[in-house]
């Protein structure tokens, strides 16, 4: 089947025969001082009530397409924009982004550079106060808008007091008390944990069923099924604008496009089932009956229920170095509580050896990075030992703390200031006092281990994300450390992006580093990890392998992991899988 | 932890309309501006204390107690290297240890304390919304006020990136305390430029944010909170030109100044 078509309004509509409500011929925008098109001939229709998803790998140009339809783009974006929006009818030429605001909201990624009053009610009113709203009728339309995203109750709080879902519930809140005819989302979750994107997309599919007209931009295509239609973005054009159940089953498109495919899709698309799963009985089903009875009927078979005593050591196949040394970090009944605040961290005990992979997982606030940061010295325990190579941390220096263990802050930016690549990542080791040549060396050495050679004279800010994710890795890498703390390494990367530098981390881990990586993503810590510790409230409620933690329903019931459509299918079966490609070969043996 | 100093709380203080706070700062500003000598300050720290105990502002305050000693310390020994006045008491090199010029860096010292502590006390009973509202009312341009307003929101938020910033190099192996003076402001360069340049991009995608939201639509925004003029107000503001005439007629009488010898 294809799906691929060529762009026009009068595209078939997948759901509805309702006019068209929002209309673009021929959209094209380059960005100043850029040679290529970020936007090329889009033309689009959307129905009346519909909820659009719209994917694409990063620079495809779906953030461009929604600032053109809010008119941020031509209005507040210098370079070179062709073609026309038509909005209900109406042509949005010569409309400025102000006016348009009551009409065409926008919500975006950063959470943090939308929210800047000091109440709730007050972030909800400010751009009613903007269109000088009587107060009477605003405090009606604070309080609807509030009430919708499920925040009664916060009124008085301080936004940046509130959790990340929270906040972005709150962000959407503020748009929806306009009451706009069109509510744009641009990757409204990817700073959030497991929990904040639940809230925000069952929000999303409430106002989906309240008839708001929705554009939703999302990497993750498992999040956009409830969708009415996709449009994929590549290089700037349409590559395919179909309804979910065509366009998601179209596994190779969607990866070749920089899509992350739904894990069940993939696992149906390497049976050869070529169709798109609603959800894991859908999948099941659509398997069972494929095969019929040459299947197991067997019901999913926990390893264990209850493994907080679980042994730490992990006993996954893809352990990579043989023989378990001594250990190379070592917090024994660690806490830590900031002065006059209550513990962030409560008696935690943990080790990591040579060699291991491990996985930190839990919600927002849970204490993982506290933890995180007291394994790497900048902060000290109020109780308990923290110990690297066998020596207490607190007699430790900075650099020969950073000799041993490197960290990688979350946000690459909080440490990029050197006007080249290459000086970036030698700024470790002349830190270190290390000779010119051996500088060289190591900077040579790790910008090859990252794939940024050829942008060695390049200025970092000029380099994507993605790239300045991996130039952060790589001049903590130069430091030569034994222990390598990831926070969230894949935030804000496209699926392409994220596989890249998961495969760096794991070549990285081949070669003896240990790595310890904070992450929201489920089906990273079932891939790559061999090993798991869950915090919860400042506590470590499970330390384990990643199978035995895939399978300990008690213990993930009272955490916010939500553990990978593919590993719960798997369990249909009897079988624990941590990958769509692992599970598709044990089923071909089975059958 | 924290990172604003906005106390919410239910007292006198907090209630008072926002312009007649503005008032109550610049009339703190204007009575420390008139008098160096540190006994004419004292009821203006007398005043500042209570206040601070009557809003249960303490925590702010104690958050701050570091800055406020090396305020106090630092400006009296400065001035006391500059005010060479008055008979010297004991020899210290580039230090003059006078009754004068003692008596002059510890009232310049006790000045900046207490504008310092002004300002603190402000933040503590005001909401930066109130600040735009009162700024506003006493004529400042709304986009001024509003710029004000998310100048005093945004600061804590790039502390706390600097803070981030610097721990990300000192992780490299960078250590800040080496060298002299200007050698050691130099090797912040590191933090600066992450943190400005996260600014910008901050600044830039706030911008963006508020355009989408109708910023700027009417020159005259409604607001969903209200400001009325209550007699509590009205009685802060006589007891306020009370204190700043006070002040005027101190300096005017020369009770503020201190005596060279």
């Amino acid at each position: 089947m294809k799906v691929e078509r060529a762009a026009g309004p009068n595209v078939e509509a997948p759901t509805t025969g309702a006019p068209a409500f929002i209309e673009t011929h021929g959209l094209s925008f380059t960005y100043h001082q850029s040679a290529r098109p970020a936007l090329s001939g889009i033309s689009f229709a959307q129905r009346q009530g519909e909820m659009v998803g719209v994917m694409g790998a990063s620079g495809a140009g779906k953030s461009t397409f929604a600032k053109c339809l809010n008119r941020i783009i031509p209005e507040l974006e210098d370079g070179v924009f062709e073609g026309t929006i038509h909005l209900d009818g109406r042509s949005l030429e010569g409309v400025s982004v102000a006016e348009l605001a009551g009409t065409v909201a926008m919500v975006f990624q950063d959470f943090e550079a939308q929210l800047f009053c000091t109440t709730v009610a007050q972030e909800v009113a400010f751009a009613l106060e903007q269109m000088a709203m009587e107060r009477e009728q605003m405090k009606k339309r604070v309080a609807q808008a509030i009430e919708a995203v499920g925040l009664r109750g916060f009124e008085r709080r301080d936004p940046t007091s509130l959790s990340g879902g929270e906040k972005q519930r709150l962000a959407i809140a503020a748009v929806l008390a306009l009451n706009p005819s069109l509510v744009l989302l641009d990757e409204p979750t990817t700073d959030l944990d497991p929990e904040g994107k639940v809230q925000v997309f069952e929000l999303i599919a409430r106002l989906r069923t309240s008839g708001h007209n929705l554009i939703v931009i999302e990497h993750e295509a498992e999040e956009l099924r409830r969708c009415d239609r996709l449009l994929l973005i590549d290089d700037g054009k349409v590559a395919a604008d179909a309804a979910p159940a065509q366009l998601l089953a179209e596994v190779e498109l969607l990866e070749r496009c920089g899509v992350h495919a739904p894990g069940l899709n993939r696992v149906l698309n390497g049976l050869g089932i070529r169709a798109h799963a609603q959800n894991v009985d859908h999948a099941e089903d659509m398997i069972r009956n494929r095969f019929a009875h040459r299947l197991p009927v067997a019901a999913p078979t926990p390893l264990s229920t209850e493994l907080e005593s679980c042994d730490p050591l992990p006993i996954d196949t893809r352990r990579v170095d043989g023989s378990p040394s001594g250990p190379l970090a070592e917090v024994r009944s660690a806490s830590f509580a900031y002065p006059e605040g209550p513990p962030v961290v409560s008696s935690v005990d943990l080790e990591i050896r040579e060699g291991e992979f491990v996985a930190l997982v839990g919600q927002n606030g849970s204490g993982k990075t506290t933890l995180a940061k007291l394994i790497v010295g900048l902060l000290r325990p109020t109780a308990g030992v923290v110990a690297i190579a066998g020596k207490d941390i607190g007699r430790a220096d900075a650099a020969g703390v950073a000799r041993q263990v490197g960290y990688v802050f979350q946000n690459p930016d909080h440490q990029i200031f050197a006007d080249s690549v290459e000086d970036e990542v030698a700024f470790g080791p002349r830190n270190l006092g290390l000779a010119p040549g051996e500088v060289k060396r190591r900077s040579e050495t790790v910008l090859e281990a990252v794939g940024l050679t050829a942008q060695r004279a390049s200025d970092p800010f000029l380099l994507s994300k993605g790239e300045r994710q991996r130039l952060a890795v790589a001049s903590v890498l130069a430091m030569q450390p034994r222990l390598l703390i990831l926070d969230e390494p894949t935030t804000g990367l496209d699926y392409r992006e994220q596989r890249r530098m998961m495969h760096l981390v794991v070549e990285l881990n081949r070669s003896g580093i240990a790595i310890l990586m904070i992450t929201h993503t489920p089906w990273l810590v079932t891939e790559y990890a061999h090993r798991v510790v869950l915090m919860r409230a400042g506590r470590k409620l499970f330390d384990g392998g990643v199978r035995a933690f895939v399978s300990g329903d008690a213990m993930l019931a009272r955490s916010s992991f939500r553990v990978p459509e593919v590993t719960q299918l798997a369990r249909r079966f009897g079988a624990i899988s941590l990958s769509a490609e692992e599970f598709v070969r044990w089923l071909k043996t089975q059958v | 932890m924290p990172i604003y100093l906005y106390l919410d709380r239910e007292t006198f203080l907090h209630r008072l309309n926002p312009s007649v706070k503005v008032f109550a700062l610049f009339v703190m500003f204007w009575s420390v501006y008139w008098v160096d000598q540190p006994l004419a300050l004292v009821p203006l720290g007398v005043l500042l204390v209570a206040a601070a105990e009557f809003t249960d502002s303490w925590p702010n305050f104690w958050r701050l107690r570091w800055l406020f000693a090396l305020v106090i310390l630092f400006t009296t020994l400065a001035w006391m290297v500059f005010y060479r006045r008055g008979p010297a008491v004991a020899n210290l090199g580039i230090i003059h240890l006078s009754h004068a010029s003692l008596l002059f860096g510890f009232g310049r010292g006790l000045k900046l304390a207490e504008l310092l502590a002004t300002s603190v006390l402000f933040l503590s009973v005001t909401k930066v919304e109130e600040l735009t509202e009162g700024l506003t009312k006493l004529g400042v341009p709304y986009r001024a006020g509003f710029a004000i307003m998310l100048a005093f929101r945004l600061a804590p938020l790039f502390i706390d990136s600097a803070v981030t910033v610097a721990q990300a190099q000192r992780l490299r192996g960078y250590q800040f305390d080496r060298g002299g003076p200007l050698e050691r402001i130099r090797r912040y360069v590191p933090v600066m430029i992450p943190v400005f340049m996260g600014a910008l991009r901050k600044a830039n995608n706030m911008a963006v944010a508020l355009e989408t939201r109708g910023f700027g639509r009417n020159a005259r925004p409604t607001s969903l909170a209200e400001y009325p003029t209550r007699w509590p107000d009205v009685a802060a503001c006589v007891v306020l030109a009370g204190l700043a005439a006070g002040y005027f007629l101190i300096y005017y009488a020369g009770y503020g100044a201190i005596a060279a010898n």
